[in-house]
C-alpha cells in the first residue's frame, strides 16, 4: 500500500508583517509547512501504521521549497521519502497549475492507492487542489474528510459538512482532503527525527517533471491588509469601582 | 456578462441570482428537479436537471459540465458549501482553470477578493480564462430586486464516470443559536478561565439581549463551544450591530470576522491587546471584575 500525502511549504502566518502602505512582508516570514498539510501528513502514516505500507510526501512549488529543514521535518512525520518539483518557474502558481505538477509527480511514482490533501492551504486556503487533482488524475475525489478506514481496495471516510454528517465508501485509489479534526499531528520524537536524516529525497526540476510550460490561468491583481476601520476607541483604563461606573456609562448608551 | 448560478440551498440561490444582476446581464440559474417557481423569478432562464434517486449533489457535476460546454456562459457562482466547492474545483480541472473562492467582492470586470494569510490581507484577483468560477457568499453581493421572467429548460442528466456511495447520512444537530443574523453578540476567548464562567456570560448576553460566540481556540482547543460558534478566518464573519469581545486579544484571524460591526466594545486586561485599537468602547480591566458589575448594573 503506497500512500501519497501532498504537502504546501508557505511562509509562517504570524511572522508576516504589514508595511505602512497595507503591503505584505514577508522578509521575516521563515518558510514551513502548512498547518493543514500535517494533518494530511499524520492521516497517512496513522493509515501505514494500521494497515502496513509506505508513506510518500510530495511537494511543488518554488526553488526555495528544497530545504533540508523542512525536507527533515516532513521526514520525521513519517513518510519514507519525499519527491518534489522545486523550481522557481513554479513560483506563486494557482490551484489549476499546482494540481497540475502534483499529478506530475503521481504519475512519475506510478505506484500508489490513495493520495491525501490537507483541506487547504494555510495561506491561500482556496480548498482546490484535492478536488482538481482527484479530476486531473480521472480518480473519484472527496473533501471535508475527518475520519478514514482502509478495507479491501475501498476507503470508509467520514465527511463533516455544513449541516450533515455523511459516511461514504470510495474505491481506491482516490484522492480525498482531510479537515483539521482528523487528528492531531504528532510531535516528532528525537529518533524520527535522527532516523529522517537517512531517508531520501528525490528533487525535480518543472522539465524532469515535463511541467515545464503550465501557464497560469489566474493573475493575482494584488495583495494588501484591510483597511482599519475608524473606531472611537475610548478606553477607560483599570478596574477600580469608578473605571467600571465610568465605562458602565459609556456603553449604556449603545446597549440600550 | 452571462452568469450562470448553482447552490445547494435554494434561498442561497434566490439571493445568489438577485445579486448577479450586479455582475451581468443575463442570469441563468441551475437546479436540481425545479419545480418550484420562485427559482424562475430571480433566473432569465432555468435549467432543471432531473432528480436522479440515491444521487449526491456531486453526482451532477458531469451534468452541469456538459451544460457549461453548450452553452459557455462567462462566469459561474458556486454558494461556498463544502459540496459546491468540490463540484467547482472537478469543474475547473475539467475546464482548464482555477477557482475564486469564497469571494467578499465580485467587480463587475470579473475581479474577485478573498482572505488570505489567515485574514492578515485581502488579494484581488482575476481569472483569465475564458470560463471564470467564484464561490461566494449570498451576504457579498448585494441582491438587487430585479427579477427575471425565466422559462425552464430540462437539461438531461449525464452518467458519472465515477460514483463515491453513500453509506449513511445524518443531520447533524442544529444549533440553538443563529449569529450571523443576531444584531448583538458577545465573542468570547481565552481569558475566560474556565468552562463553567460561560455561564456568567450567557447571563450578560440575556441581559443584553444578545447571542454568544467565541474565538477559535475557545471552540477547538478547548472545546467549550461548538466549532459552528467561532468567529473569525475559516469561521463565522458577521457584522451585528454592537460586537462585545470579552477576554479577547484580537488577533487578525479573529478580527477579521467581526470588524465589520457598527459598534466594537472590549474588555482586556491587556492593555496592549490589539482589540483595544479596533474598539469604539473598552476597559482594561479582570473580567471577572467587569462582567459582574455589568450584570449588576444593566439588568
Amino acid at each position: 500500500m503506497n500512500i501519497i500525502t501532498c504537502f504546501k511549504v508557505v511562509p509562517e502566518e504570524q511572522d508576516i508583517t504589514v508595511k505602512p502602505n497595507r503591503d505584505i512582508s514577508f522578509e521575516k516570514a521563515p518558510m514551513t509547512i502548512s498547518a493543514y498539510d500535517l494533518n494530511c501528513i499524520e492521516a497517512g502514516t496513522q493509515l501505514a501504521e494500521a494497515n502496513g505500507g509506505n508513506v510518500i510526501g510530495i511537494s511543488v512549488g518554488a526553488k526555495k521549497i528544497d530545504d533540508s529543514k523542512l525536507k527533515k521535518n516532513v521526514l520525521s512525520r513519517g513518510p519514507e521519502s519525499i519527491f518534489m518539483v522545486a523550481d522557481d518557474k513554479l513560483e506563486n502558481i494557482d490551484t489549476y497549475q499546482t494540481a497540475n505538477a502534483l499529478k506530475a509527480v503521481a504519475e512519475k511514482i506510478k505506484d500508489y492507492d490513495l493520495i491525501l490533501c490537507g483541506e487547504g492551504s494555510a495561506d491561500l486556503y482556496a480548498q482546490q487542489v484535492g478536488p482538481q487533482l482527484g479530476q486531473l488524475l480521472s480518480l473519484p475525489a472527496i473533501n471535508s474528510v475527518s475520519k478514514i478506514t482502509l478495507a479491501d481496495g475501498k476507503a470508509i471516510v467520514e465527511r463533516t459538512l455544513e449541516n450533515e454528517l455523511e459516511t461514504l465508501e470510495i474505491s481506491l485509489p482516490a484522492v480525498i482532503s482531510v479537515t483539521s479534526d482528523i487528528n492531531l499531528p504528532r510531535i516528532p520524537s528525537m529518533k524520527q527525527i535522527l532516523a529522517a536524516g537517512k531517508k531520501s529525497a528525490t528533487i525535480w526540476s518543472a522539465e524532469d517533471a515535463g511541467i515545464g510550460n503550465l501557464s497560469a490561468t489566474l493573475g493575482v491583481i494584488e495583495t494588501k491588509a484591510p483597511e482599519q476601520m475608524d473606531r472611537k476607541k475610548d478606553i477607560v483604563q483599570g478596574d477600580s469601582e469608578e473605571a467600571i461606573k465610568s465605562f458602565i456609562t459609556k456603553i449604556q448608551e449603545v446597549l440600550k | 456578462m452571462k452568469v450562470f448560478v448553482f447552490a445547494e440551498n435554494q434561498k442561497a440561490l434566490l439571493e445568489l441570482c438577485c445579486g448577479a444582476r450586479q455582475i451581468g446581464e443575463r442570469i441563468e440559474a441551475i437546479v436540481i428537479n425545479s419545480q418550484d417557481d420562485k427559482d424562475t423569478e430571480v433566473a432569465d432562464k432555468v435549467w432543471s436537471i432531473p432528480q436522479q434517486d440515491n444521487a449526491m449533489l456531486e453526482d451532477y457535476t458531469e451534468t452541469i459540465a456538459a451544460l457549461l460546454e453548450r452553452e459557455k456562459p462567462d462566469l459561474l457562482i458556486f454558494e461556498p458549501t463544502k459540496r459546491c466547492k468540490l463540484i467547482a474545483g472537478r469543474l475547473a480541472a475539467m475546464a482548464g482553470t482555477s477557482v475564486m473562492t469564497d469571494l467578499i467582492e465580485l467587480t463587475k470586470e470579473g475581479e474577485g477578493s478573498h482572505l488570505v494569510y489567515g485574514g492578515a490581507a485581502i488579494r484581488k484577483e482575476k481569472l483569465n480564462t475564458s470560463l471564470a468560477i467564484a464561490t461566494i457568499g449570498p451576504g457579498v453581493l448585494q441582491g438587487s430586486k430585479e427579477t427575471g421572467k425565466g422559462e425552464i429548460e430540462l437539461f438531461p442528466f449525464v452518467e458519472p464516470i465515477r460514483k463515491i456511495k453513500v453509506l449513511n447520512k445524518e443531520q447533524k444537530p442544529k444549533l440553538s443559536v443563529n449569529l450571523p443574523s443576531a444584531k448583538r453578540v458577545i465573542g468570547v476567548g481565552r481569558g475566560i478561565a474556565k468552562e463553567e464562567d460561560l455561564g456568567m456570560i450567557r447571563q450578560l448576553a440575556d441581559v443584553i439581549n444578545a447571542e454568544v460566540g467565541c474565538s477559535r481556540p475557545i471552540a477547538e482547543a478547548e472545546r467549550w463551544m461548538p466549532k459552528e460558534t467561532y468567529i473569525g478566518v475559516s469561521g463565522l464573519m458577521l457584522a451585528p450591530e454592537v460586537y462585545m469581545a470579552i477576554g479577547i486579544s484580537g488577533q487578525v484571524q479573529h478580527t477579521v470576522g467581526m470588524n465589520r460591526s457598527k459598534v466594537v466594545i472590549a474588555i482586556n486586561k491587556d492593555k496592549n491587546a490589539p482589540i483595544f485599537g479596533q474598539a469604539d468602547y473598552g476597559i482594561v480591566g479582570d473580567l471577572y471584575k467587569v462582567v459582574p458589575a455589568l450584570l449588576d448594573q444593566l439588568k
